[in-house]
């Protein structure tokens, strides 16, 4: 199988988990993947010691399917994490353990498995037609735009993947989007947080 | 697998392991302060009146560097199914020695859990 064909039905997959679980928003939440989880059987231990480049892990032997994740991920990459994980679960059960760190990321499996995460918190097709509404088209998409889109959709899918999708879609010029500083320019547009002034004030 | 009372068994070892520390070996005191609970608490893991979670299980193995599962009765099996992640494990050649380490503990607190589970029923 071609590594398009493999990844396109890693897309298919995750849609048909996204109507199976009734997500209809690209706001996924921990507790919408814990639900998955726990209609699949799966275990969940949030690993409370300190991890080097490792984020998750997902086991599955005669001790039945567990996953581990670092406690304490920020809510974004906690989503992802799980979702990436599930892709493990659902399609390499059989492989007895995947790992997912920043070093393995150039490896078809574990492509597949951003992929199929980044489709299951926010499809495709949905980040394109709402960018449409925004009326951004083909290399129109600029880091304002997508820091709109996130606040307004209010997505789980990070900045770093909302990015590459938009470069990677030709929505936005090729590498147009790397080394923005997120967070500041999202404070720069709707203002600093208020549990950050609370923070600087006590 | 033998018929252990797994709650004496586990009191049994932490107290062993204890003694055993280093050349020394280490006080309750010195052993409550390295896990970060009180002396008392340490006292009663160690005498089966307490039974410690599986997590202070596996926080005590690491303060003490020994594996988790040198807590608990030995299973015939189990040199095999460690030899199986140990396998998966050396095959993870790209990360980093930490997260190795972090996954085989990982690993020993998942069989760790299916052993206490099982005897505690």
């Amino acid at each position: 199988m071609l590594r398009t064909e493999y990844y396109e039905q890693l897309k298919a997959l995750a849609r048909e988990t996204r109507s199976r679980f009734n997500l209809v928003s690209p706001r996924v939440l921990r507790s919408d993947l814990r639900r998955i989880y726990r209609a699949e059987g799966v275990r969940i231990d949030l690993w409370p010691h300190k991890l080097g480049h490792l984020r998750g892990a997902y086991f599955n032997d005669a001790l039945g399917p567990t996953v581990m994740l670092m406690k304490g991920l920020p809510e974004d990459s906690m989503v992802f994490t799980m979702a990436h994980e599930l892709k493990h679960h659902l399609v390499d059960r059989d492989r007895s353990l995947s790992y997912c760190d920043s070093s393995n990321q150039s490896n078809p499996i574990e492509i597949g498995a951003e992929i199929f995460a980044a489709e299951l918190i926010y499809p495709d097709e949905v980040f394109r037609s709402d960018l449409e509404e925004m009326g951004i088209n083909e290399g129109q998409c600029t880091p304002e735009i997508l820091v709109r889109l996130k606040h307004e959709t209010r997505t789980t899918l990070s900045y770093a993947g909302l990015a590459k999708r938009a470069e990677f879609m030709r929505l936005a010029p090729a590498c147009s989007l790397s080394g923005v500083r997120w967070k500041k320019l999202e404070e720069r547009i709707y203002g600093i947080p208020f549990y950050k002034t609370y923070r600087k004030r006590k | 697998m033998p018929n252990v009372n797994m709650r004496e068994y586990v009191a049994r070892r932490i107290r062993e392991l204890r003694v055993a520390y280093g050349k020394k070996g280490l006080s309750q005191e010195e052993l409550a302060q390295m896990v970060g609970v009180s002396t008392n608490t340490i006292s009663r893991w160690e005498t089966g009146t307490y039974e410690p979670t599986l997590n202070d299980l596996e926080l005590l193995a690491r303060k003490l560097g020994v594996r988790m599962l040198d807590l608990f009765p030995k299973i015939d099996q189990e040199t095999s199914k460690d030899q199986t992640v140990d396998a998966l494990l050396r095959a993870a050649n790209e990360l980093d020695q930490s997260d190795i380490d972090e996954l085989r503990r990982y690993a020993e607190f998942r069989r760790a859990r299916s052993i206490y589970k099982h005897k505690r029923k």
